[in-house]
């Protein structure tokens, strides 16, 4: 079970030690209130994450570790304006027990207040966070986090999970994990990283041309494309145990895309025509979903698995269309754009986001309502734009676009904007997938 | 002879450093080569060439298909891969199933000149496997093809 774990989310034994902390001070009522409040304004969350405090050398160190790490993972989120603190935001007058100073605070315009200090004991960093309303001075938020000095980067994403949860209500990305192609040893293999880019991993070494990777929601298994039986092939990865198991019926298997932690969609060519199959784990078949000559391909799921978002040519050119799973009853969701593929089902349900090959020869993504309402252009004037994937909040995306000359992954906000690039490098990124475990 | 000798020597060595001079200044303008033509053509199983965004078969396939039926029914002990293939424009997935239909047109029309299913494969590669490196239409035109391989 624990090599499980170590493979699937390395760093999480640093973040189960983080798990052992005092409880949080803060009532429902309170962080209700909060959000309620903030939920009237829209725009950032004006945020002075303080410095922490700390005694000694090593201490210091790790301290100034943390607040970078604090600092570019609340960043990260596009969800806070970060305010340097203010000189005088501390009275030291009394050295054990400094008080903050909500004057100073509210005259730099901050929201909130994040601060604390480091301890270190037998090769463990403790982190006490405190994190206060800064116009009302209440206490939104007291934690003690903990783990080892290897794990700063768990400790302070702890942190700042709980920060965002506090203040939004909802879950954040940290702990999330992405996939994606990546050529960089010559070959098309599978990578992993973190949400923010950091600590690529290859997760697979097939020496052939891998495609369109994409976790479980548990993150227990990876599903993806692989040529090296000498056909696209689909390929089902079980992450603890390393083995792999394949469709090895006839035809070529295109673009899987998981219902839930047993059940994986994909286009399969079983029968002569390319039809959408539901298949488990063991890469037996479950059932056939889709019954058309045309082509159907890409299917990606409404979160309760009810609903298929899929692409058909069914009308000619490729469209989006939504399957009721039970009924087998099919809706054509697009109406705009000449060649919509790639679809990809918000984790939050309302939305899905898709690829438009459009008649300036630019690829661009837009999202649009499940009910086909609310169509919104999210790229626009950068070459070309694919394979969109919502974060498990759904408040952002990672896509790949060539607007600097090789294909890349990037992040945006799901609103549109924001749009950066996620990893560095010399190799041509494709297919990224975020996952929907954080 | 003898007075040949250091008269083409005078002429080889400056030919030869302006040769030189030549394929280094190509070098830095021109894109590297595409890569080398597969190793062994086989003058019986020729290409067929496919329309934009399109599977069916063009009139000028036709003969082609026609030739390499005849070779296949010729070459008994040899069975074939016909592999789809599509230009890069376009979403991938999308082209790796455009590619299977592509094949599979061909085999099709294979089969129905009397060649019997079980000696044909078809396998797609979408735009995975590019033949022309450019990045306009005459080079979309040879990509969009059925690549016909003897195992």
């Amino acid at each position: 079970m624990v090599q499980l774990f170590k493979r699937v989310v390395p760093g999480i034994i640093v973040l189960l030690f983080c798990l052992v902390v005092f409880p949080l001070t803060l009532s429902a009522a309170e962080a209700g209130e909060y959000i309620a409040i903030r939920k009237e304004g829209s725009g950032n969350i004006a945020l002075v994450l303080d410095k922490l405090d700390a005694n000694g050398k090593k201490e210091s160190r790790f301290a100034q570790s943390l607040d970078t790490i604090m600092h570019d993972g609340l960043d990260f989120t596009k969800i806070f304006s970060l305010i340097s603190p203010p000189l005088n935001v501390k009275d030291f007058s009394d050295k054990k027990n400094p008080v903050i100073n909500f004057g100073a605070l509210t005259s730099v315009g901050a929201e909130v207040y994040a601060g604390g200090s480091l301890t270190r004991k037998s090769g463990m960093i403790n982190l006490d966070m405190k994190v206060y309303d800064a116009s009302g001075s209440k206490l939104l938020l007291s934690k003690t986090y903990t783990g080892r000095e290897e794990g700063l980067r768990s400790i302070g994403h702890a942190f700042c999970a709980d920060l965002v949860e506090l203040l939004t209500g909802k879950k954040s990305v940290f702990g999330s994990k992405i996939v994606f192609i990546s050529n960089r040893t010559g070959f098309k293999e599978i990578y992993e990283c973190d949400f923010d880019g950091f600590g690529v991993e290859p997760l697979t070494n097939l020496k052939s041309i891998s495609m369109n990777p994409a976790l479980s929601p548990d993150g227990k298994h990876l599903a993806f494309i692989s040529f090296a039986p000498g056909r696209p092939t689909l390929c089902i990865k079980n992450l603890a145990d390393g083995k792999i198991a394949s469709v090895s019926k006839s035809g070529v298997s295109i673009d899987p895309g998981w219902r839930s932690n047993s059940e994986v969609a994909a286009t399969l060519s079983l029968e002569g025509n390319q039809e959408i199959y539901l298949v488990n784990t063991d890469g037996s078949l479950s059932k056939r979903v889709t019954n058309n000559k045309s082509i159907d391909i890409s299917p990606t799921f409404s979160p309760d698995g009810t609903k298929m978002a899929f692409v058909s040519s069914r009308n000619g050119l490729p469209q989006i269309f939504i399957q009721d799973i039970q009924s087998g009853l099919v809706k054509r969701l697009t109406f705009s754009g000449r060649y919509n593929t790639q679809p990809s089902w918000s984790p939050l349900g309302d939305k899905i986001a898709y690829t438009t090959w459009e008649k300036n020869g630019e690829i661009n993504i837009f999202v649009i309502n499940a009910d086909g309402s609310g169509l919104m252009q999210l790229t626009q004037k950068s070459r070309e734009n694919k394979s969109p994937s919502f974060s498990p909040d759904g408040e952002m995306i990672v896509y790949t676009s060539n607007r600097q000359g090789k294909e890349k992954v990037y992040v945006m906000s799901s609103k549109g904007g924001n749009e950066r690039l996620l990893l560095q490098g010399d190799d041509v990124q494709t297919q990224p997938s975020w996952s929907l475990f954080r | 002879m003898k007075t040949m000798k250091p008269l083409l020597r005078t002429l080889f060595i400056p030919t030869m450093l302006f040769l030189g001079a030549c394929a280094c200044c190509e070098e830095t303008v021109v894109a590297p080569p595409p890569p080398p033509p597969p190793a062994i053509v086989l003058p019986g199983l020729g290409d067929v060439f496919y329309d934009f965004d399109r599977s069916e078969l063009r009139a000028d396939a036709v003969e082609q298909l026609k030739t390499n039926a005849n070779w296949i029914q010729a070459n008994t002990t040899h069975n074939v891969i016909i592999e789809g293939h599509c230009d890069e424009r376009g979403t991938s997935e999308y082209n790796l199933a455009l590619g299977e239909r592509r094949a599979n047109s061909a085999k099709d029309y294979i089969v129905n000149l009397g060649v019997a299913p079980t000696r044909l494969k078809t396998v797609s590669f979408g735009e995975e496997k590019p033949f022309a490196d450019g990045h306009n239409e005459e080079a979309w035109a040879q990509n969009r093809r059925a690549h016909f391989v003897a195992e």
